[in-house]
């Protein structure tokens, strides 16, 4: 009775211009949702052109900067024994004030146990020698133009009240934050702050390849007040971009459905304007309020289901005909707008629900009518 | 017989189309203004006053990740006309776990060109090695005030920075959103040398000179360059050396910095028509929808049409009535929809959320707007109400 009455009220006029309204609708999701994903696509295709590092850093987990982290030095020793761990550099970083030919200045101090390696993980030029011995310094390019430091200079580092004097006996240029530090062998940074036990961080590298496990192994290694952060991160930009484009699409997604709420109801309600006579014959014939309710709604959501599905192939379809013209006419144009089949999922179910909300109200209406009502 | 004084149109049949109208329009103002927000915010990206001109690298994809000689900005400075060149360094960072982007500048330099209103601590210095400024937008996104240090990672190199915040500027512009730091701090994070910037702003006088006569200076230096000392005249003995590099001019380009932001906008096909015809797309495919609500309308109210037949009103009469009882009401909705549409987009602005590139948009509502949806939504109004009638007769 009820698949039979169903089939009366799609032979409805008005059936055929409401399913289109819905798949017209979907359509410009769908449409929207394809072109996004291949921008999506094509930024996370950008994240394998960049030459992602190796390199990593140790962190006190408390600390809110590099200068104020203090963890463990030997941390650096259990370190070289993961396989796979190429390179570790522990490093004190802390600001020192620095005196030279009377001029004094805030730096940044960095103090590294193994100077041969430091530059060579930097790269970059070296004027004169590497600093090894504890009366020795290397400064950086910025810093040696800032403050007019020569090869050779003296130069008077304190901290606390303890000053030391080292002589300058390199200047490089790394392309990195030590451009404008001062560098000191290990045991110079010992003198001025004391405290032997502790490094402000270690910088390790992996080998090329074996780039995932050993920080799975290296995560379980760690103290719980110490944290590792990958040094060049091109995937949370991404990620973060991404992300933006969505809540964006997201948002303005929900004026659709809006839309498709509002439009679900002028369906609902054509419907029973225009099968009064199928409605009051049901009425007549015994069919409960509850059962004319549940008809409405499901004419609704197989309208909405039939829109949807049709309105997704005409969005995918017409996203993917526009970016060929487009290409044709815009050399430098090259969309593929594409769909995967759990969004294309998630937008129909999203259309019946949208559709469901909106047929509710003129569905509980009608069915609300008694014979006498319907008839008038 | 005056059908203008017959009012036979029931308010609450009025109302279906009422609800279809506004949503419409909501969706369209929605559509056309959040993305001629993001147009114009990016398009306005570099200042969109007439005497800033960029010279950029033509061959870059995007404006980020071009690489001019910052040289170019000496050669250009002696011209007469030109009031200040500025070297840029802008790169994608990630701090606090968030993606932002820092600029890398010559802080007296800059100043020439882009007035910032301190806020909170000090203006930076081309000696603050480890330190920056932060604009208000992304120090409330990052709940960080001055004097508070940030650990910066690099996105296109191996490099990380830790750098105090000095101060916290308004500039009421995309700068808000960015970090700027002394121009060398912006080359480590780009992983390039000192030799070379992401572009040159230049603030000329229009009446002096043009980004043409910009060109031809630089093609002049191309292909004779001037036998300066390798280090750049007038620019030995500071923090920044300006060595002379070699450039080809094909991979060149001087614009006026909003021009040079459309250039790339047009590329891939973006442009303010475009996006208003994509919203006047988005517009008529949710127009069949107001079709149907027409439609519907009149189906209510076909009894009434039938007894107007009957007493002698001609097609045409009925036609115009209805025409002219409803138009009115369409106009009306679609007002409301684009309030509503403008409303949401300002609840989205102030909540601070909505961000294209890590740079939050402004919206500007533009009146061609409200014109072309009225116009549109009475045409659809106007088509579904014309078609609905010729079945019936």
């Amino acid at each position: 009775m009820i698949l039979l009455t169903l089939n009366m009220l799609f032979r409805k006029r008005g059936t055929a211009p409401s399913i289109l309204a819905i798949a017209l609708l979907v359509a410009i999701l769908a449409s929207m949702g394809s072109i996004t994903n291949h921008i999506n696509s094509e930024a996370e295709a950008l994240k394998e052109l960049v030459n992602i590092g190796e390199t990593y850093i140790f962190l006190s987990k408390q600390s809110s900067s590099i200068t104020s982290s203090q963890i463990d030095a030997n941390l650096a020793g259990v370190l070289k024994t993961v396989p796979g761990v190429n390179h570790v550099l522990p490093q004190k970083i802390f600001k020192a004030n620095m005196t030279v030919k009377s001029n004094e200045k805030a730096i940044l101090l960095r103090a590294i146990a193994d100077p041969d390696l430091f530059f060579d993980l930097r790269g970059g030029s070296l004027d004169g020698a590497k600093a090894k011995a504890r009366g020795e310094a290397c400064v950086g390019e910025i810093l040696a133009r800032m403050v007019g430091i020569n090869l050779g200079d003296q130069v008077n580092l304190t901290i606390n009240d303890v000053t030391i004097e080292v002589r300058v006996v390199g200047i490089f240029r790394t392309m990195t934050q030590s451009d404008s530090e001062l560098v000191v062998p290990m045991e110079a940074a010992h003198n001025l702050t004391g405290s032997e036990g502790k490094v402000s961080m270690i910088e390790f590298t992996l080998e090329v390849d074996a780039m995932k496990d050993p920080i799975q192994n290296i995560y379980k290694l760690l103290p719980g007040d110490v944290e590792v952060m990958q040094v060049q991160q091109p995937g949370k930009f991404i990620q973060d971009i991404n992300a933006q484009t969505l809540f964006f699409l997201n948002n303005w997604s929900l004026a659709v459905y809006a839309v498709v709420v509002a439009a679900s109801h002028i369906v609902a309600a054509r419907l029973t304007s225009e099968s009064t006579y199928e409605l009051a014959m049901l009425r007549a014939l015994g069919t409960r309020k509850r059962h004319i309710f549940t008809l409405i709604l499901t004419y609704m959501v197989t309208v909405a289901t039939i829109g949807s599905i049709l309105g997704v192939a005409l969005g995918i379809a017409g996203a993917q005909t526009a970016s060929t013209v487009a290409g044709w006419m815009l050399t430098s144009l090259n969309l593929a707008p594409f769909m995967e089949l759990d969004q294309a999922l998630e937008l129909i179910i999203l259309t019946q629900a949208s559709s469901i909300v909106g047929s509710i109200f003129a569905a509980f209406k009608a069915a609300g009518k008694t014979f006498e009502e319907l008839i008038l | 017989m005056r059908l203008l004084r017959f009012s036979y149109i029931r308010t609450r049949s009025l109302l279906v189309l009422a609800l279809i109208l506004t949503a419409a329009s909501a969706l369209f103002s929605f559509t056309a203004i959040s993305f001629l927000g993001f147009y114009k915010t990016f398009s306005s990206y570099l200042g969109e006053e007439e005497d800033i001109v960029a010279i950029y690298d033509r061959k870059s994809d995007t404006p980020f990740t071009g690489l001019v000689s910052m040289q170019l900005a000496v050669s250009v400075q002696s011209l007469q006309g030109v009031l200040a060149a500025s070297p840029e360094v802008i790169v994608p960072v990630i701090a606090k776990g968030e993606s932002m982007f820092l600029r890398g500048v010559v802080p007296a330099v800059f100043a020439k060109l882009t007035k910032l209103c301190l806020l909170q601590g000090d203006q930076l210095r081309l000696e603050d090695s480890d330190s920056v400024m932060m604009g208000i937008r992304l120090a409330e996104r990052l709940r960080m005030d001055a004097g508070e240090k940030i650990l910066a990672f690099a996105v296109l190199a191996q490099s990380y920075v830790e750098l105090e915040v000095k101060g916290i500027f308004e500039s009421k512009t995309a700068l808000d959103d960015e970090i700027l730091a002394p121009i060398y701090v912006g080359q480590w994070m780009r992983g390039i040398d000192y030799d070379h910037v992401t572009l040159i702003r230049v603030k000329i006088e229009r009446s002096l000179v043009s980004p043409s006569r910009i060109f031809a200076e630089l093609s002049r230096e191309a292909s004779e360059p001037s036998q300066g000392n390798e280090e750049g005249d007038g620019q030995q003995g500071g923090i920044v050396t300006w060595p002379r590099a070699l450039f080809s001019i094909e991979d060149i380009g001087v614009e006026g910095a909003a021009r040079f932001m459309k250039i790339y906008l047009d590329n891939y096909g973006v442009t303010e028509e475009t996006i208003l015809i994509l919203s006047i797309m988005v517009f008529s495919l949710a127009g069949a929808s107001v079709i149907s609500a027409s439609k519907t309308l009149i189906q209510q109210h076909k009894g009434e049409i039938e007894v107007l037949r009957s007493v002698g009103a001609s097609n045409r009469t009925i036609r115009t009535d209805l025409l002219a009882k409803v138009l009115p009401w369409s106009v009306a909705f679609s007002m409301v929809g684009t309030g509503i549409g403008i409303l949401a987009l300002m609840i989205f602005e102030r909540s601070g959320h909505l961000e294209v590139l890590s740079h939050g948009i402004s919206f500007q509502f533009d009146p061609l707007i409200l014109v072309l949806q009225l116009i549109v939504s009475s045409l659809i109004v106007a088509l579904g109400i014309l078609s609905s009638l010729r079945s019936q007769v």
